[in-house]
C-alpha cells in the first residue's frame, strides 16, 4: 500500500489534498430498529479480526508516508452512517455475506422482541472515520518512502 | 464530530443489493464532512479506487475534471455506464492500478480514497 500512496503523492501538485475515508473499526456498530421517532438498539455488530488487521495496516501505511514526509496531516474527523434494511432477516443475511462484520450481531434485546419487531424496518448504524492530508514538497528527510 | 448522515439510500422498506455502493453515504454527506464544496470546486480530481463512479460522479459538477481509476473492470463499465445515463461529462474512468497510475505528475489537486485503502 506504501507504493500506491507514493503514486498518490507522484500525481499530486504540492500542496494538494489526500482524503482517506473509511469504516471505522475503532469503535462499534449497532442494529437498530427503526421507530416512529428514532431507534431503538437491538443489538451490536462487531467488525470482523481480518478486516481489523486490514485496518490496522492501512493507519500503518497513512503513518509511514506522513513519518517519511510525503504528507502532512491536516484534518480528521468521525461520523455515522445509517445502512437500511427492509426487516430484521435482510439485515442478518447483509451480516452473514458480508466479510467486514462478523456474521452474528450480540443481542442486547431478547429473542420474544426480536421476533415481535421482526418485520420493522432496522439499519447497521456504523462510524466512518475521514482523514485530510495535504502533500507536501517534498520528503523532509533523505530516505523516501519504499514499498513494504 | 459526531453526526449521523441522512439514509444512503432514499429510505427505508425497500430491498438494498449485497455489494452495492448504495450501502456507503451518499457523496453529498461524504464531502460534506469532509469540509463541503470547497475542498473540490475547480479542482482537478482523481478518485482512486473510484468503483461504479459512486463518489466520482457525484463530485463531478464541482470539479473542473474528474479521473477515476478502478482495478475491476466490471466497475469501471458500470461506472461509465452511470456517466453517460447521468450526463457527466468532465469525468473520466479507466482500469488500472494505484501502484502504476497512469497520469503525470502533479496532475491533480485532490486524490480521493474513499472506502479504498
Amino acid at each position: 500500500m506504501v507504493d500506491a500512496l507514493v503514486e498518490v503523492h507522484r500525481v499530486l501538485a504540492p500542496g494538494g489534498t489526500l482524503v482517506d475515508a473509511r469504516p471505522d473499526s475503532r469503535v462499534q456498530a449497532y442494529a437498530e430498529r427503526r421507530k416512529p421517532r428514532g431507534f431503538q438498539r437491538f443489538g451490536v455488530v462487531k467488525t470482523s479480526r481480518l478486516e481489523l488487521a486490514n485496518d490496522r495496516a492501512s493507519d500503518h501505511v497513512i503513518t509511514r508516508v506522513v513519518r517519511d514526509g510525503l504528507f502532512e496531516r491536516r484534518r480528521s474527523g468521525r461520523f455515522w452512517h445509517r445502512v437500511p434494511f427492509s426487516d430484521l432477516a435482510e439485515l442478518r443475511k447483509y451480516l452473514r455475506e458480508h466479510l467486514r462484520f462478523v456474521h452474528r450481531a450480540e443481542w442486547v434485546v431478547d429473542a420474544a422482541t426480536r421476533k415481535r419487531h421482526s418485520n420493522d424496518q432496522f439499519v447497521i448504524r456504523r462510524a466512518v472515520r475521514y482523514e485530510l492530508l495535504e502533500a507536501l514538497r517534498s520528503p523532509r528527510n533523505n530516505s523516501p518512502a519504499r514499498p513494504d | 464530530m459526531s453526526r449521523v448522515a441522512k439514509d444512503s439510500v432514499g429510505g427505508f422498506g425497500r430491498h438494498v443489493p449485497a455489494l452495492s455502493s448504495a450501502l456507503r453515504p451518499s457523496p453529498h454527506d461524504e464531502l460534506r464532512e469532509w469540509g463541503g464544496p470547497p475542498l473540490v470546486r475547480g479542482k482537478r480530481v482523481l478518485d482512486l479506487g473510484c468503483g461504479d463512479g459512486r463518489l466520482a460522479l457525484g463530485v463531478a459538477p464541482l470539479a473542473t475534471r474528474v479521473e477515476g481509476i478502478d482495478p475491476d473492470p466490471e466497475a469501471i463499465a458500470a461506472a461509465k455506464r452511470n456517466a453517460r445515463k447521468a450526463g457527466v461529462r468532465n469525468v473520466r474512468f479507466a482500469a488500472g492500478a494505484a501502484q502504476h497510475l497512469p497520469y503525470p505528475d502533479a496532475a491533480f489537486d485532490l486524490v480521493i480514497l474513499s472506502w479504498t485503502l
